[in-house]
């Protein structure tokens, strides 16, 4: 059996924490989180992860912020991001599209697509 | 601010109805936002720094004493609430500054399941987790409730419909629209 596919989720809710814990690890997923993109750059620092999914609206540090900070990074390069937000304006698709998103969830998510598209991102 | 103040200033203030399954946010004097409740819930928060309100009104399905947990959605009740909450922080609230009141969540009759106090117990749970200060609630009960909230200055006047039939409120099934679809780029 191959390894779990190991995901950051970065959300300040703890509400929508629970909820992502919840549908990922049903889907047999590997799940760490952090509360915003402060929490996950540390995080992210010193451990491995083979896909994010980031909220938009965070204190400190956005999702926005972070995606950018990522990609700053030759260590993400690559690294699969997935924004999931509340947000369905097309400038903000739009921004996170250019800071280097790989996809972009609406909420409320359904955990049967957000794990076919982590699972489509990862593999 | 629990005195219930007069919600008359110089002008009428322009009303507006928020509907099952909106949420809106305003820092405008000029605005009252208005609902009538039965068994569905509002919330309205209030950030007295930024003098910046909003005000969300939902019904989510089934209780989930109800045997079957699936039916009660509690993902699209969760988003109405961060929607609600995002509006309010687009226009300059801070989330730890936010005051909460809760009302409606009437039950309609015995031998019903009581889908108002479900939907009481998920907004008070929400507010918890999310360390949202409630400071007002008026929830639950038999009888619906007419609520007018000024946002931009945080006050609520709810008036018990005693004599009015409570109004049927379809549970809110989730807009095609909010199917979690996935874009990759």
């Amino acid at each position: 059996m191959h390894k779990a596919t190991r995901i950051l989720t970065v959300d300040d809710s703890p509400s929508m924490r629970a909820l992502l814990m919840q549908a990922l690890t049903a889907h047999g997923f590997d799940v760490e989180q952090a509360e915003d993109g402060v929490e996950a750059l540390e995080w992210l620092a010193t451990n491995e992860v083979d896909l994010v999914i980031t909220d938009i609206n965070m204190p400190r540090m956005d999702g926005f912020g972070l995606i950018e900070n990522l990609r700053g990074s030759a260590r993400h390069t690559d690294r699969p991001i997935l924004v999931l937000t509340t947000e369905s304006s097309d400038e903000k698709k739009k921004r996170a599209r250019d800071a280097g998103a790989t996809g972009w969830i609406v909420k409320p998510f359904d955990a049967e697509k957000l794990a076919t598209a982590v699972r489509r991102v990862t593999h | 601010m629990e005195r219930r103040a007069p919600l008359r200033s110089s002008a009428e203030p322009t009303k507006i109805t928020i509907m099952q399954g909106q949420a809106r946010a305003s820092g405008d004097t000029s605005l009252e936002y208005t609902t009538i409740l039965g068994s569905c819930v509002a919330t309205c928060l209030f950030d007295p720094v930024a003098k910046v309100g909003g005000m969300n009104h939902f019904l989510l399905a089934e209780p989930p004493s109800n045997r079957d947990p699936e039916h009660f959605d509690e993902h699209y009740g969760l988003f109405l609430m961060e929607l609600l909450v995002n509006e309010t922080l687009a226009l300059g609230a801070k989330k730890s500054r936010l005051k909460a009141r809760l009302y409606g969540g009437a039950n309609i009759r015995d031998g019903l399941a009581p889908i108002g106090s479900a939907n009481a117990a998920f907004a008070r749970s929400f507010l918890l987790r999310e360390s949202i200060e409630l400071t007002q609630e008026d929830l639950e009960g038999r009888h619906a409730r007419r609520v007018h909230f000024l946002p931009s200055r945080g006050l609520v006047r709810c008036r018990t419909l005693n004599d009015e039939p409570l109004p049927m409120q379809q549970p809110l099934r989730r807009p095609k629209s909010a199917g979690g679809d996935v874009e990759l780029f």
